[in-house]
């Protein structure tokens, strides 16, 4: 039954090519550290997943954000688990896409042909501080506050159009309603549709050119 | 012989990555589903005893309206709410509170004394002194609270 839809699909999708393309691909003999950037979509996966679990409760207002964040923590069955799991999900996230860029880096990995893999990396590792700098603001405690007036006051520093930069990051010359209202339309909607976009064209590029393999001391 | 082998060992991966999938989605999905429908289960928070008001104030036969204001948690917010309950007696010692809430779709109820009914605006139903369903939509009888007279104050029991 099972395969006979999965036949019926098969013809008028092709499915099975596009599997195969995806997971019956050739790759050279290669070492744990080519799982980095796997380990790091998945990671990304589970802050897409909790995030949005997140958004069932959390309410970016002055005045309902902190309260909101608490409730989730303390009153919502398996809230601290979601919250946890998003919290040091970014962490994780940080630290994995670093460390993912240095296996490309030792590597030579990022050489012909795969500059533009290079690129869209260096887009999708800007996008990960992006999430990080955005969503520290959003439980609206004295910590979020802080970091975040910090933050935008280094961003401030910028020759010439600092001050310029810092109003556009705040909505404002002072940190707000507005403020929190911008980071959190950042934080789910411009830099998840910029990550999806980013990450696609990243697996495609892994896919259509083939894993680079170990570097080896004649080549 | 040493293709069957290969053989073997290639479904053991494959099996066992759809295994750990498997395990991994679970471990997401059942947090998941249970904080997604947490709040929906729990039930009102303790009741206690509200103080309606003077006994006095009910005239015999004659349903009255009393307002209490109570304190309802939903979510992180406390609200102030306005209890509506409609007092009635025929001997001045027991007492009968029924909600104002009409039982057909949650409309407020009214007691109009010319025609010794409630009524509700919604979709005309008709509900006679002691709260029973007299004509219209609604299902039951409107729902009644436990209620206490203590040195001729009125309490209800509610949350
Ligand atoms: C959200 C962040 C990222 C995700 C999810 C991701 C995902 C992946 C995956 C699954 C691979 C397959 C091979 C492997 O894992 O080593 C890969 C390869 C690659 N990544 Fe990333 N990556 C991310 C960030 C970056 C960054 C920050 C850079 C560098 C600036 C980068 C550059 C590359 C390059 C050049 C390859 C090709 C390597 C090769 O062919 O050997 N990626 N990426
Ligand atoms: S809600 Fe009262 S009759 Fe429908």
């Amino acid at each position: 039954m099972a395969s006979r839809l999965a036949n019926w699909l098969d013809e008028r999708l092709a499915w099975r090519q596009v599997w195969d393309a995806i997971f019956l691909r050739k790759v050279p003999k290669i070492n744990w550290l080519f799982t980095l950037g796997s380990a790091t979509l998945f990671v990304g996966v589970n802050q897409a997943v909790t995030g949005i679990l997140l958004t069932l409760y959390y309410v970016p207002t002055p005045d309902h954000a902190y309260n909101s964040v608490q409730y989730i923590t303390t009153e919502v069955t398996a809230g601290w688990l979601i919250r946890g799991l998003h919290h040091w999900g970014a962490s994780a996230l940080v630290v994995l896409t670093v460390l993912h860029m240095l296996r490309v880096i030792f590597h030579g990995a990022y050489k012909y042909p795969r500059e533009v893999t290079w690129w869209t990396g260096v887009g999708l590792l800007l996008i990960v501080i992006g999430f990080g700098f955005t969503g520290y603001l959003l439980p609206w405690d004295q910590k979020a506050y802080w970091a975040t007036t910090v933050g935008t006051r280094i961003a401030e520093v910028t020759p010439v159009i600092g001050n310029w930069i810092l109003r556009i990051m705040r909505g404002g010359e002072e940190l707000s309603a507005v403020t929190l209202a911008r980071f959190f339309g950042v934080h789910i909607w411009v830099l998840p549709a910029t990550v999806l976009l980013l990450v696609g064209a990243h697996l495609y590029l892994i896919i259509h050119i083939g894993i680079s393999a170990v570097p080896k001391r004649e080549e | 012989m040493e293709e069957s082998q290969d053989i073997n060992r290639r479904s053991f991966m494959s099996i066992a990555t759809w295994a750990i999938g498997a395990l991994i989605s679970a471990a997401f999905a059942i947090p998941g589903v249970a904080y997604i429908i947490g709040p929906a289960l729990r039930g009102r928070e303790a009741q206690e005893w509200i103080r309606l008001g003077s006994t006095s104030k009910v005239e015999l036969n004659v349903p009255t309206l009393f307002k209490a204001r109570i304190q309802r948690k939903t979510g992180w917010i406390v609200n102030e709410e306005e209890l509506a309950v409609y007092v009635r007696t025929d001997n001045g010692r027991d007492f009968v509170a029924m909600s104002n809430i009409c039982t057909h779709l949650g409309c407020r109820v009214r007691w109009i004394s010319d025609q010794d009914h409630f009524f509700c605006p919604c979709h005309n139903a008709v509900f006679d002194t002691e709260g029973n369903v007299a004509s219209g939509p609604p299902p039951r009888a409107l729902d009644r609270f436990e209620v206490k007279a203590e040195d001729g104050q009125l309490y209800v029991l509610g949350g």
